[in-house]
């Protein structure tokens, strides 16, 4: 369940990616917001998308907003949910 | 005298050695360290200087930050160039500017495309391993004369410190040419009332290509203070930042306060490390300024006003929890003129009003800038001695109450506010134009709540295009925020009786068809 999760959250990145013009490849190491390749308000939208279909508690005080800068620690973070 | 900005930075650096100067995620510089780094960029592009101008592709990073110190040191001009600027505006603006040598970040080496690599010097400046250090990108150019200048190279007043581009009705951004004079008159001006203090924790909460950066960081650095810099992650939760650095001193556009509201993470008391807080660059709502008070209790507010064009910002207005308020449009009063500036309204043939009669604001300081790049007649339209003081036009419409209170009432022009961004419906409309192979085009702002923009929606009349295409291809050529969140090909574009596209009838047109649905 969580794959299919993390697959659709893959693929809402890339269309962002490509809504900015750029490639909407990307790997899991790959910087998404402090490399300037993503905004903050495509950030909003990824952080709700966690919040629903993960349940991450974003008004959470121990919440760092910096440990979803790449794939791979979205996923880290999305797995310590389950 | 030496003018260089970055004495500043030079002398609280020679005080404050081991005082924190500059904070991105888990790095931490001392003044000492970002001056041996300042020192080191200085190095590397002095010896490429030649009219002077360096551009900067990189935002929200130590290396954008030690660039523009490294630049100023060296005795050049510092150009920050837009990250989110696609890459055939940025290929128009390095042509125009003709750059002695580009500096990236990170993610502006990310953005270095052949394509642009093509339009750049031949020095451009990468990150390496270490934050704020630097090497040719081109490892064939000769080695750089790496001897350490002491300090920043002495430069005199008319020495251009910065260009900052901002929307141009043309299609194309225009720079606003700023000398070494105005910012150090500017920074002497506001110094009297600001006051930071070495343990001052500020943040720097815009985009390097926006002016108040430049406020942000010089600011704290003339004071031995510490500036944060809020990356792009951190933008989505300002009041965690806050919280989580104990900020102090804070200047951002009135535009987050909405976001921090929309988040949540506005409730009363949460913010009370903060003691002063400016809020400039767009109207400040009486709401937003209520919600931050409640949240901020310990803070003094100011709002600022002031285009980019006068050199940071002029006018400023204390909020003293009640007012004043500028009662047509629900917000805080822009208040009166700093020092060393005047601010005068002036009717259609530019002669004085008296108070309360509405007119244009026009600013006459000697901290105005130079006009714009390249630019000699739009320079000589806007830019007009006033009392014998350069002066500058600002376009908008403005009045002064009985108490010598200045209000802002809003354009005189289609220029509008989106999201903190100044942009000009003209330029868009001439990259519409292009994108849709259209003659006939029209952007309006919609939706609005009161005075605030919610959108942009734009029409064209073209056969063929479908607006999926036109949307493409307007990424091309416009940074995300001037892109249309809603496009149409209309047939039957409305027009004014002189035969100039009616933006009033199309905002007319989407509010008909909202009341329409919302009726079915």
């Amino acid at each position: 369940m969580t794959n299919a999760k993390l697959d659709s959250l893959r693929q809402t990145i890339s269309e962002m990616l490509a809504k900015r013009g750029q490639s909407p490849e990307f790997s899991d190491e790959d910087s998404l917001f402090d490399s300037g390749r993503l905004d903050s308000a495509s950030a909003v939208n990824i952080l709700l998308e966690l919040e629903s279909a993960f349940g991450i508690d974003l008004g959470d005080p121990d919440f760092d907003i910096s440990q979803i800068d790449s794939f791979a620690e979205i996923t880290q973070l999305a797995q310590s949910q389950g | 005298m030496n003018c260089n900005v970055a004495n500043r930075f030079a002398n609280a650096a020679s005080r404050y050695p081991d005082n924190m100067a500059l904070a991105a995620g888990k790095t931490q510089l001392t003044y000492g360290k970002l001056r041996q780094l300042v020192q080191q960029v200085s190095a590397q592009v002095r010896p490429a200087l030649r009219q002077g101008r360096v551009g900067v592709l990189g935002s929200r990073s130590i290396e954008a930050c030690a660039a523009f110190l490294g630049i100023a040191w060296a005795g050049g001009t510092y150009v920050p160039l837009g990250l989110n600027h696609p890459d055939q505006r940025l290929i128009a603006l390095l042509e125009l500017l003709e750059l002695d040598a580009l500096i990236v970040d990170r993610a502006g080496f990310q953005r270095l495309s052949p394509e642009l690599r093509r339009a750049a010097p031949p020095l451009i400046l990468a990150p390496q391993d270490e934050p704020g250090t630097f090497a040719p990108l081109d490892a064939e150019l000769p080695a750089a004369d790496l001897e350490l200048s002491k300090q920043p190279a002495e430069v005199g007043p008319d020495h251009l410190a910065y260009i900052i581009f901002t929307s141009g009705t043309t299609g194309m951004p225009k720079g606003v040419m700023v000398n070494s004079r105005s910012i150090g008159l500017y920074l002497d001006a506001i110094h009297p009332w600001y006051e930071l203090r070495p343990q001052d924790r500020a943040a720097e909460t815009c985009e390097a290509n926006f002016d108040l950066s430049i406020h942000n960081m010089l600011t704290a650095w003339s004071a031995g203070a510490g500036l944060y810099i809020m990356r792009p992650l951190d933008m989505v939760a300002p009041a965690r930042f806050i919280r989580a650095n104990q900020i102090t001193t804070w200047l951002s556009v009135p535009s987050i306060v909405a976001l921090m509201r929309q988040a949540g993470g506005l409730t009363a008391s949460s913010l009370t490390s903060l003691r002063l807080t400016w809020f400039c660059g767009e109207p400040l709502s009486v709401q937003a300024v209520r919600d931050w008070s409640e949240a901020a209790p310990n803070s003094i507010i100011e709002n600022f006003y002031g285009p980019t064009e006068i050199t940071v910002a002029v006018l400023r207005q204390r909020w003293d929890g009640e007012g004043p308020v500028t009662r047509e449009r629900g917000i805080v009063a822009i208040g009166e003129p700093i020092q060393g500036v005047e601010a005068i309204i002036v009717d259609a043939a530019g002669q004085p009003v008296p108070d309360g009669i509405p007119g244009e604001i026009v600013l006459a300081a000697e901290q105005c800038s130079q006009g714009y790049f390249k630019l000699p007649d739009l320079t000589a339209e806007k830019f007009r001695e006033f009392n014998g003081k350069p002066g500058y036009l600002t376009g908008d419409r403005g009045y002064r109450d009985h108490t010598g209170v200045f209000h802002h009432l809003g354009r005189l022009d289609n220029q509008i506010k989106y999201k903190g961004h100044r942009i000009e419906l003209e330029e868009i409309d001439a990259r519409l134009r292009e994108a849709a192979e259209a003659e006939l085009v029209g952007t309006v702002t919609w939706p609005m709540t009161g005075d605030v923009v919610g959108g942009l929606a734009a029409f064209y009349s073209s056969g063929t295009l479908e607006p999926e295409q036109v949307r493409a291809r307007l990424r091309q050529l416009l940074p995300p925020y001037m892109v249309p969140e809603l496009l149409e090909n209309i047939a039957d574009m409305p027009l004014s009786s002189n035969g100039k596209v009616d933006r009033k009838a199309l905002v007319a047109l989407l509010n008909g068809r909202d009341q329409a649905r919302a009726a079915s």
